[in-house]
């Protein structure tokens, strides 16, 4: 069996290693200077640092994605470029190595670093105000079991509302359910058009929403929980605005779910507002699965003390960024490699916002592409899309329900190779037959190319070209 | 990942075998174990495998393979592998404890996530008023600090009471435990209360005793305690695990400890009851799965790294290549350690903190009183120094005496106030506790003392 270490892991370790054990300059709690993180030793691998990165190079990068697929769903689980996979697994082995010393020496200074440079990225204030966790799913949890605490000790009164949107991830419908509602909270769930054709459209619904979550000033609306980018069907909202409107209505708390946010949309703490924030770094921002962070505004509604892991440890009550820090032993490498993600997108001409605006207008442009083949449209205007837009299938595939738009999704993937996810869009009153009412959400990212969305138009223009009907797909 | 293995009845395969290939029904040799476990650092006395565990290069390849299977595709992987994978490792797991139904078998982080799973039910019982306000949780002082935290977070703050039982260590019997334990059941029935919940622990973390379990769940059950949730983070591979024998509610143990899983995983059994209650245990993240079940609302809580989740099949084979599977290494184990244990004891003069049939395969030695371990910051400092001067990894425990206790004196007639905490996993050799013993009885012939001990 072979020594895990790769060999120019454990010469560089040697170099910096002159004893056998220990290093004489660590403290126990600090990092030494002959400590130096594992993405300092990267720099050895990548001759060209200094450079843009070239077209071979981002391939190489992704090659251990499946290249039989056209992936076109970066969206749902994101990706993580082989460089960073790398410095993952050198913090894992360190963890192996010598577990006891990880954790009282290296753990905590290395996510403080991770949340320091997640401060910077998205200019919140502090570095308190950063937390990491799994997942939104998992800040979801956390926000809302905080709304449940208020409730159930009384600080809000039954039936105050929280208002949320129509299109809001499923599991986070779920958690709203588990900890709000169960606690005594009304939810108001605010529908959105779609397609949606201006950013007007969805402030006069929220507007709306929020009037019906006051009930005629008879409750308070506690908690607006928003997305900044939907999921499905995928349209960014005009969160500013919406922030702006919930603290002139006098909603207490707002909360935006941003899982597609950093390296999707912009994320500035201070221009947005909200109390919370929270965004997956694993899907646009190249992390390993998975790691995400939870902003909590320290001043006004935020309350950043209220705020608990619902997995409590012996770091119970020193505030949710320290509690993050530690859920009991389990493998925290994803949350420790973000210096190097940073290396990574620095890579790229204009970095991680040059890589959001090319990737922007890629999917406008192949989104287009595909409208005009299919004779359809998109789900929303360029303007209100980031690196995701819906576009419409030809009517004739007759997608009439979910389960239809599942089937075709299963089709693709099997007959096809081409990986995307599919969306039923029921028809409004007075729509007639020939109304669409499938979507596809095409995701583009620095790994695809033209080729994969010309294989979906083909394979769609095929099955058309076929007379392929869902009602013919069996369960 | 294995080749051919004859055990299997499947003999198709033998005539293609390279005859170099060492056949799979050998077990492993000592030079096998060292390169599965080559990737621990060198030159360090690990015996501390309780806090941290281990995972062989074996496992750690099919970790990484699961890994490599979602970065390449992980719809697919999501729609097709997952869910599967992480039934046929619940599927291994229930048989190994012998639980009824698969369902009982939920897989978590580690015991805090299902620590908090339990208290929280608890805690919407004292919310929604099934429950009175002081009605009792019992617990033993030594439970896991984070539990303590769980029951303040989702008990106490709901106006839930606690009640502590102090566990006698050093300890000599069973017998002792049980009696401790009778009497903190009172304590919580005090006033009229219900003993709600009673967390009793399968082998405790510091000091270290394998407790009675199973008759401490009886007395539970004789004393109307509501419900049962055994603490048993050390017990899979340290221990016979038969969670229908030892008849808890709830039974959490991780598979990263002594199971040899990657960090991290742990197996939460909930027995299934009539009326359903178990209905009402749910993970604290939740997801779409919201409702299904603890079970399934575990196999998704949102994207992660399930990987560590994946590979239970992986350690099954592993510890096949051990005689006698893996009771043949938890025998090994504790042989050894109380074996080292008594090596120890010998030369420092001191006592083990219980008999060989308290002990699993951590034991806890009492540490000459010349070291003068006067409080836990010592214990800290000498775990340091052991650790930076020494190259030796092993937890230290000051034991805090009462007032009017009388203590276990050692051989130079002082008081033992500390007790360090050795762990003996297959990677363990010898040296690494002559090293410790090395270490201990140098400072004592130097008159250090944690008073004077080196910075580190």
């Amino acid at each position: 069996m072979a020594s895990l270490s790769p060999p120019e892991e454990a010469a560089s370790y040697h170099r910096r290693r002159s004893k056998r054990y220990p290093s004489s300059s660590t403290t126990t709690n600090g990092v030494s200077a002959a400590e130096s993180v594992p993405d300092k030793r990267h720099k050895i691998f990548h001759e060209s640092s200094s450079s843009l990165i070239s077209p071979s190079e981002i391939e190489a990068e992704f090659s251990h994605h499946d290249p039989a697929f056209a992936r076109i769903n970066n969206g749902s689980f994101g990706c993580c470029p082989s460089s960073v996979i790398s410095v993952q697994r050198d913090w894992q082995l360190r963890f192996l190595r010598q577990p006891d010393r990880f954790f009282f020496d290296d753990l905590k200074p290395s996510i403080s670093q991770s949340r320091a440079a997640i401060r910077r990225l998205i200019n919140a204030e502090h570095d308190d105000e950063v937390s990491l966790v799994d997942n939104a799913t998992t800040a979801a949890a956390i926000v809302l079991q905080q709304t449940a605490w208020a409730f159930r000790e009384g600080r809000f009164d039954r039936g105050d509302a929280v208002v949320m949107l129509h299109y809001a991830f499923g599991s986070v419908k779920k958690s709203v359910e588990a900890y709000v509602s169960r606690s005594g909270g009304e939810v108001i769930e605010v529908q959105l058009p779609f397609p949606v054709n201006s950013a007007e459209e969805i402030i006069n619904r929220f507007r709306a929403g929020l009037e019906l979550g006051k009930a005629n000033g008879t409750r308070r609306v506690r908690l607006a929980l928003i997305d900044h980018v939907t999921s499905m069907p995928s349209v960014v909202i005009p969160i500013k605005e919406l922030v702006k409107i919930c603290r002139e209505e006098g909603v207490d708390q707002v909360f935006v779910d941003a899982a597609h946010g950093i390296g999707c949309v912009d994320v500035d703490m201070k221009e947005i507002g909200a109390d919370f924030y929270a965004s997956n770094l694993h899907k646009w921002f190249f992390a390993p699965p998975s790691v995400a962070f939870l902003y909590c505004k320290r001043s006004g509604g935020g309350g950043g003390s209220n705020l608990h892991h619902p997995v409590v440890s012996h770091e119970y009550g020193n505030g949710l960024a320290v509690e993050s820090t530690w859920v009991g032993t389990r493998d925290y490498s994803a949350q420790l490699v973000v210096p190097s993600i940073l290396e990574f997108v620095n890579r790229f001409e204009g970095g991680i916002d040059g890589i959001k605006k090319r990737n922007h207008e890629s999917v406008v442009e192949m989104g287009q592409m595909l409208v005009k083949s299919w004779g359809t449209q998109l789900g929303c205007p360029p303007e209100m899309c980031a690196s995701m837009v819906m576009v419409g299938l030809p009517v004739c595939l007759g997608v009439s329900s979910e389960s239809d738009a599942v089937k075709l999704r299963n089709l693709l993937r099997e007959r096809f190779c081409i990986e995307i996810p599919t969306y039923y869009r029921a028809p409004g009153e007075g729509e007639t037959d020939d109304s669409i009412t499938g979507y596809v959400r095409i995701s583009f990212q620095v790994y695809n190319k033209p080729e994969e969305y010309h294989r979906l138009k083909d394979a769609v223009n095929e099955l058309v070209r076929d007379g392929f009907k869902c009602t013919s797909l069996s369960d | 990942m294995a080749a051919d293995d004859r055990r299997n009845g499947d003999s198709t395969n033998h005539n293609h075998r390279d005859p170099k290939k060492p056949r799979l029904s050998e077990f492993l040799t000592d030079s096998d174990i060292r390169s599965e476990f080559a990737h621990h650092q060198t030159g360090v006395a690990r015996i501390n495998n309780g806090s941290f565990g281990c995972c062989p290069s074996s496992v750690l390849d099919a970790q990484r393979d699961w890994q490599l299977r979602f970065l390449r595709q992980p719809d697919e992987f999501y729609f097709n592998g997952l869910r599967r994978g992480l039934l046929a490792s619940r599927a291994v797991i229930g048989d190994l404890i012998n639980a009824d139904d698969v369902d009982e078998v939920s897989l978590v982080d580690n015991a805090t996530t299902a620590a908090a799973i339990v208290l929280q039910r608890v805690g919407r019982c004292f919310s929604e008023g099934r429950y009175r306000k002081e009605d009792s949780v019992v617990m033993f002082n030594c439970a896991f600090q984070s539990v303590k935290k769980s029951i303040q977070a989702y008990v106490s703050r709901v106006g839930g009471s606690t009640v502590e039982v102090r566990l006698p260590f050093p300890v000599n019997s069973n017998e002792e435990i049980v009696s401790a334990f009778r009497e903190g059941l009172e304590r919580g029935r005090e006033n009229g209360r219900t003993v709600r919940l009673a967390i009793i622990d399968h082998i405790t973390s510091m000091p270290c005793v394998l407790l009675p379990v199973r008759e401490l769940v009886k007395v539970c059950r004789e004393e109307g305690v509501e419900e049962v949730f055994v603490d048993a983070a050390h017990a899979i591979g340290s221990v016979k695990v038969d969670v229908k024998e030892i008849g808890a509610d709830y039974y959490v143990s991780n598979l990263h400890k002594w199971f040899f899983c990657p960090p991290s995983i742990a197996f939460f059994y909930c027995k299934k009851r009539g009326g359903g209650s178990e209905s009402d245990v749910h993970h604290p993240v939740v997801s779409h799965e919201f409702g299904n079940g603890l079970a399934i609302e575990s196999a998704w809580i949102g994207t992660r790294d399930y990987s560590s989740q994946l590979v239970v099949p992986s350690v099954m084979e592993f510890v096949k290549r051990f005689e006698g599977g893996i009771d043949g290494i938890m025998k090994r184990n504790h042989d050894e350690a109380v074996r080292m244990g008594l090596m120890l004891c010998s030369a420092w003069g001191t006592n083990l903190g219980s008999p060989p049939e308290m002990c699993v395969g951590m034991v806890m030695i009492g540490l000459p009183s010349k070291l003068c371990v006067e409080s836990d910051e010592d214990a800290i400092k000498l775990r340091s120094y052991l650790r930076v001067h020494r190259s030796v990894e092993v937890p230290v425990y000051f034991l805090g005496l009462r007032d009017g206790e009388e203590g276990v004196k050692d051989r130079d007639g002082g008081l033992i106030t500390a007790y360090v905490r050795i762990s003996r996993q297959v990677y363990n050799e010898t040296e690494d506790y002559e090293r410790l013993r090395d270490a201990i009885t140098e400072l004592v012939k130097d008159q250090m003392t944690c008073q004077n001990l080196p910075p580190v």
